[in-house]
């Protein structure tokens, strides 16, 4: 009798890659969180000077209405920012600047990781008083921040320590962005929602076409983008493997995309610039196989609109730029969204397993390439939920729930359309939703339950 | 009757050697990522790199060096062109580490009773107060 290994099936590995992109989105948030517990429980209200506050800035004593206007006022600047920002994206990766761009990806990370990460770190060290000297700390700084400028930039670092890094990398900007006054960041959000569907969807968004224009040429985007481990390499032979390695490492997307933005601030004396990439969701699948001659790749990008970043076939770039050091933060996030792309390939069905190789294809979810996310929606995951930690963890709890089911209704979106699709719409609402609904209703409840010893 | 396996061409007997702990067997790649990561001509320059690289007091680099050839490092007797550098980075990492600890603790635990005023003059939370690096300005 003989024994046929039955095809594998969609739902065999579905969990696997979805559990591969959703670790590193939780481990994010949850670090965010660590963060703003330790340290915001001092200080009460500290709230940085950036582009996103620049029309209004928020004090205590101001009216409720006062405070919405102000914040709607300083969303449209940030967002108008981030549009032109993409812009320009666009325009200097249509004029195939892409070296530049490389670079100043490059050169934000390393401001990221070494001005933002010491600040946050001499903040820790303040807060528990470790007796650390400076040569020792700023020796172990410029390691930290040399290292992961080589590995978000060069292409065949070890994978885990590129992730880390990126995660890093969303940790500290999405910390940063937690500094901005209350109603500005919920406004900030459903803002930056709007427009990624809008940057994404829209015929005349700069993301689609910055992807489309990606999908022209066949090159790499440069962006951060985190890229999760393939599921099924373990069949992979010595004889096929450099062609299967040299297939994912096509897809990886190493540069990011930063631009900087002139500081507006007259005296600013450390312009840092950081460069987030982009959320981008891209779903590759690339069937390079040796005994088929069957070469399909399906790439979903699903694009969140918060950073630049380049990926190849079309990925979201987002651009921070934090000034921190002295005199004023400026922030801008463009933010690329990478549409899904399609491409069809001559496609032979031989066999069975060709077949439903390419049906796992169809959704992105075959046995090669990882499910890729831009670093713009790990950011703003993060700020969403970071922020709730301000209040209280239940409204943690509340809205990290209600991120992960966003995610998992973008990806199946993302099967179902098959075309590049923004990620950050569905969680934030989803996200902003719960907060107030848990933060208005829930919590009373709980809490006078708990009063009463009333347990269910 | 019939034999019920090794009729599927899929069947394979050997996996891939790299956990095979039965045999010392060389492993296939050199890098910790397998068949995703890097070649062994791409895997010698980049050692190469990191080792050199690492002199520019970035220990840090050594350090991954030796965990991104960690299957070169483990198996004694494989990719000899590589393993010079990685087994030097890993040196060049331990002595570096240690002397940084040891400065490190020597700092940490004497404290003034050890350096004196120059304790305060060099300790980070003093240094960030005294240079206003703690608020966001």
């Amino acid at each position: 009798m003989a024994q046929n290994r039955r095809p594998q099936s969609v739902l065999d590995n579905m969990g696997e890659e979805i559990v591969r992109i959703l670790a590193p989105v939780s481990l994010c948030m949850v670090l965010v969180v660590i963060l703003v517990s330790i340290l915001n429980g001092s200080s009460a209200t500290s709230s940085v000077s950036s582009i996103a506050t620049m029309a209004y800035s928020e004090t205590s004593t101001d009216s409720s209405w006062d405070k919405f206007i102000g914040a709607l006022l300083n969303s449209l600047a940030f967002v108008v920012a981030i549009t032109v920002v993409t812009f320009v994206l666009v325009l200097l990766f249509y004029f195939r600047f892409t070296r530049f761009l490389k670079l100043y990806m490059g050169f934000s990370s390393f401001l990221v990781l070494g001005f933002l990460g010491s600040e946050i770190a001499t903040f820790l060290i303040e807060h528990f008083s470790v007796p650390i000297d400076c040569i020792t700390f700023s020796l172990v700084a410029f390691n930290f921040a040399v290292v992961g400028v080589l590995a978000v930039f060069m292409s065949k670092m070890a994978i885990v320590i590129t992730q880390g890094y990126l995660v890093l990398i969303g940790v500290l900007v999405a910390y940063w962005f937690t500094m901005l006054p209350e109603w500005t960041t919920w406004v900030l959000l459903v803002a930056l929602a709007l427009y990624d569907l809008a940057a994404v969807l829209l015929p005349i968004g700069p993301l689609r076409l910055l992807v489309q224009l990606a999908i022209s040429r066949d090159e790499e985007i440069p962006a951060l983008v985190y890229e999760a481990r393939p599921v099924n390499c373990d069949h992979l032979d010595p004889r096929d493997g450099v062609t299967r390695r040299r297939v994912w490492r096509e897809r990886r997307i190493e540069n990011s995309n930063h631009q900087t933005d002139s500081n507006l601030s007259d005296e600013s004396n450390s312009t840092l610039n950081a460069n987030d990439v982009l959320n981008s969701n891209l779903n590759v699948s690339n069937l390079d196989g040796t005994h088929d001659a069957t070469n399909l790749v399906m790439e979903n990008a699903v694009s969140n609109p918060s950073f630049n970043s380049n990926t190849s076939n079309g990925i979201c770039s987002d651009r921070n730029l934090v000034s921190a050091e002295e005199g004023q933060v400026q922030e801008t996030d463009s933010e690329l969204s990478a549409p899904l792309i399609d491409h069809g390939r001559n496609v032979q069905l031989n066999r069975a397993e060709e077949a439903a190789n390419l049906m796992l294809e169809g959704i992105g979810l075959a046995s090669s390439g990882g499910i890729k996310l831009g670093l713009g929606d790990f950011i703003f995951y993060s700020v969403l939920v970071g922020r709730a930690a301000m209040y209280d963890f239940m409204t943690v709890y509340a809205c990290y729930l209600a991120i992960v089911a966003g995610l998992g209704i973008t990806l199946m979106l993302l099967a179902l359309y098959q075309k590049a699709l923004p990620a950050l719409p569905v969680s934030i609402t989803l996200g902003v939703l719960f907060y107030f609904l848990t933060r208005l209703l829930l919590e009373v409840f709980v809490v006078q339950c708990s009063l009463n010893f009333l347990m269910f | 009757m019939e034999a019920s396996q090794s009729d599927n061409p899929n069947f394979n007997p050997n996996p891939t050697p790299i956990g095979n702990s039965l045999s010392s067997s060389v492993p296939l790649w050199p890098t910790i990522d397998g068949p995703l990561g890097l070649s062994e001509e791409d895997a010698l320059s980049y050692a190469r790199k990191f080792y050199k690289f690492g002199f520019a007091l970035l220990p840090l680099l050594w350090a991954v060096n030796c965990f991104y050839f960690w299957p070169v490092l483990r198996h004694a007797h494989s990719f000899p062109r590589i393993r010079r550098y990685v087994v030097a980075s890993a040196v060049g990492f331990s002595v570096f580490a240690a002397l940084l600890c040891s400065w490190a603790l020597t700092f940490a635990i004497g404290g003034e009773r050890l350096f004196g005023p120059v304790w305060n003059e060099l300790v980070m939370y003093n240094l960030a107060d005294r240079l206003g690096l703690t608020g966001w300005s």
